[in-house]
């Protein structure tokens, strides 16, 4: 028990490229705390995910307590506390896409990756056993006009089939 | 057929629109410098006033009117585009952004002249990469044109922009959660008063706005305001006397989904029927329509009797409806109601942020409840509960009767009306996602109870034909109490 609580972090810090940006960031606001959001993305995008080194990292950076950090990455969806997998395929589910048979592209992806959907709170679930992909399902992704949609990483996926989804998981790779 | 009134979306498909250069071509700031040049911000800000621009994105409020509540002394005052765009069904903001970026940063320009701001940040929705991209390459250039920065065009005016990324949470569109979501915290709406507009984002005056209203700007501004309000419908308040001026003025992008055939963003002039844009979305995609949601799913829904209601603010708030974001969801007769309301149900749960107790505790329940109806294990039990409907007075209400209703249904209305009652329009929660989640839950529920008590009737979900799943206009409570305005022409 005791030992699992003992975790030996790798220690965090932005390298050259996100340090410029922040440096530019921080510049924006009348005060530093305001600036949470993208230095969190930032962070996410060169560590994977939100760690608790990166917490303690952005808190001084910031200025602002730990737990307030905590407080905002708990708040929203798109930061992940644990390890998410190369490509993270959000698909959306809400009515207009529903009406458009969002499940068959979900169940269709479900079968192909092998894996389970991820929740909030375990993201594991839906990750595939060689880390390369997680699935999860999102809420409207204001592109209903051409739904079903998903995403995968930033890119949008458009009008999609079951044959579609293949074509463009078979083709990620030469991207 | 109606036709489309392109002004917004114009130029959207023109190439490199969203570059300096295509955009000067076709106007591209010079309604600003008309601005400017002729006007003094006071001017501008009349022009808006009486153009009677209303918000496009959720609460339909004059635009000119939430100026003028920002006091002109306290200084720096802020401007927060909102480009959130998370209500479900809605996706006009998003080709604005990732086409025509410059049309929106034009439209700051006029705002921030007006109200004599120097500070904007756009707050987007984390999903929109692209859009950011897009819209970040556009400020980059027009910092270069000269047209943002320090003494913008020689004129002496400092104006920034700046883009925040959003996280995923939908409750960051709320105006007041927008603001603690670009402080740094979490995006939980604060208690009004204080509005924005007298102290918003870093306790200062803020003016809210969204991507399409701001838009707007620059054609109220180049075109002038007569020609601004041919646009649309303007209302007469008969209720007084002499009757009100209640302005729908200008074009709104429709965002049409679901069972049409060409579902996509269309910009009509306000005030067109429901029939009449699903025709212009290429026809309904089956039959028969069976229902219509008509501003983004917090919106009540219309059944087949209420598809002559006109598109426009007043008009759907008079039907016990709302226009809202513009974004319009068509369901035919193949769709289960239930199955529907569970869907956005879900959604809801999902998407509080949890500080009023009624909007974090009920919203779950209320989608456990229809969750248990569409799994076929809706309670059987019937309770007898006074019958409302259209009284001897010819109002509607008490009838004095009684009648049976579904144990389960009467828990889910009960339980809707305690997060905000939708007939008194009260509620005990800080912002109005609370009746963004009662609405669709009780009109879903009272204008298609037969789907409903079939569903708990035979233990799972049952689609009934159309005229069947609906209840009849005499029972219908929306269309009981709804008002039909008349336009100033009729009079
Ligand atoms: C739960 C909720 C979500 C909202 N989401 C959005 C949104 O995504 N985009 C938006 O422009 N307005 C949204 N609004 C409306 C804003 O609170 C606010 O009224 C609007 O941004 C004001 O700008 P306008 O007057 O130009 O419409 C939302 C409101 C609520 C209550
Ligand atoms: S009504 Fe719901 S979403 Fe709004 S502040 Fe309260 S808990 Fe949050
Ligand atoms: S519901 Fe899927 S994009 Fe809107």
């Amino acid at each position: 028990m005791s030992d699992e609580r003992i975790q030996i972090e790798t220690p965090f810090a932005f390298n050259e490229e996100n340090q410029r940006e922040f440096d530019e960031l921080i510049g924006r606001y009348p005060v530093k705390e305001a600036a949470m959001l993208p230095t969190l993305h930032l962070a996410q995008r060169q560590a994977g995910y939100i760690t608790p080194a990166v917490m303690k990292y952005v808190a001084k950076l910031l200025e602002v307590t730990v737990m307030k950090v905590k407080d905002v990455v708990t708040f929203y969806p798109m930061f992940f506390e644990e390890p998410v997998g190369e490509y993270v395929i959000r698909v959306c589910h809400t009515l207009p896409c529903a009406l458009r048979d969002c499940k068959v592209v979900l169940d269709h992806l479900k079968a192909k990756l092998e894996t389970d959907i991820a929740s909030e709170t375990n993201l594991a679930k839906g990750t595939t056993a060689d880390g390369k992909f997680t699935l999860m399902k999102v809420e409207c992704l204001a592109s209903c006009d051409v739904a079903p949609v998903i995403m995968i990483n930033d890119d949008l996926y458009k009008n999609l089939t079951p044959e579609k989804v293949d074509e463009i998981l078979d083709n990620l790779d030469n991207l | 057929m109606v036709e489309e009134r392109r002004i917004l979306y114009e130029h959207l498909d023109v190439p490199d629109i969203n570059t300096f250069d295509v955009f000067r071509q076709y106007d591209g700031y010079t309604r600003f410098e008309k601005a400017i040049a002729e006007y003094q911000p006071d001017d501008i800000a009349k022009m808006v006033m009486d153009s009677g621009l209303k918000g496009r994105g959720g609460a339909g409020f004059s635009t000119g009117l939430k100026w003028s509540f920002v006091p002109r002394d306290i200084k720096p005052c802020y401007l927060c585009c909102n480009a959130d765009e998370s209500e479900p069904g809605t996706f006009s903001n998003r080709y604005v952004l990732e086409k025509n970026p410059h049309l929106l940063i034009e439209g700051i320009l006029i705002c921030c002249y007006a109200m004599g701001i120097e500070t904007t940040y756009v707050y987007i929705r984390g999903e929109f990469t692209l859009g950011k991209r897009m819209l970040d390459a556009a400020i980059k250039e027009a910092y270069e044109k000269g047209y943002l920065g320090k003494d913008v065009r020689g004129t002496g005016l400092n104006i920034d922009i700046y883009t925040h990324p959003g996280a995923g949470a939908y409750i960051c569109g709320e105006e007041t959660g927008l603001i603690e979501s670009l402080e740094g915290k979490r995006g939980q709406p604060r208690n009004k008063p204080p509005f924005p507009a007298v102290e918003g984002v870093f306790s200062k005056p803020t003016v809210v706005q969204n991507v399409e209203t701001l838009c707007n700007l620059p054609f109220i501004v180049g075109n002038g305001v007569e020609w601004y309000t041919k646009m649309g419908p303007t209302y007469a308040d008969t209720r007084e006397d002499p009757p009100k001026a209640d302005p729908n003025t200008g074009t709104k992008l429709y965002c049409i989904s679901g069972d049409v055939n060409e579902p996509g963003v269309y910009e009509l002039e306000l005030g067109l029927t429901c029939t009449e844009l699903i025709e212009v979305a290429g026809g309904l995609r089956g039959e028969e329509v069976k229902a219509v949601i008509p501003g983004g799913s917090s919106a009540p829904i219309l059944t087949h009797y209420e598809l002559d209601t006109r598109l426009d603010f007043t008009s759907l708030t008079l039907a016990k409806s709302m226009l809202g974001s513009g974004g319009i969801i068509v369901m035919n007769e193949t769709r289960n109601i239930v199955d529907c309301l569970l869907n956005i149900m879900k959604f809801y749960a999902h998407e509080s942020c949890g500080q009023c107790t009624p909007c974090r505790w009920g919203t779950p329940w209320v989608r456990d409840i229809v969750q248990r109806i569409a799994d076929g294990e809706g309670r059987q039990d019937t309770i007898t509960r006074p019958k409302f409907g259209v009284t001897e007075s010819g109002r509607w209400g008490d009838t004095g009767e009684t009648e049976e209703i579904y144990e389960d249904l009467d828990l889910l209305e009960s339980v809707a009306n305690n997060i905000a009652n939708v007939d008194t329009m009260t509620w005990n929660t800080i912002c109005v996602f609370g009746i963004a989640v009662s609405w669709p839950a009780v009109s879903y529920m009272r204008k298609f109870r037969p789907e409903f008590e079939a569903a708990i009737r035979e233990g799972k979900l049952v689609t009934l034909p159309v005229a069947e799943a609906t209840v009849p206009p005499e029972e219908n409570y929306a269309y009981q109490q709804r008002f039909i305005p008349k336009e100033f022409a009729d009079l």
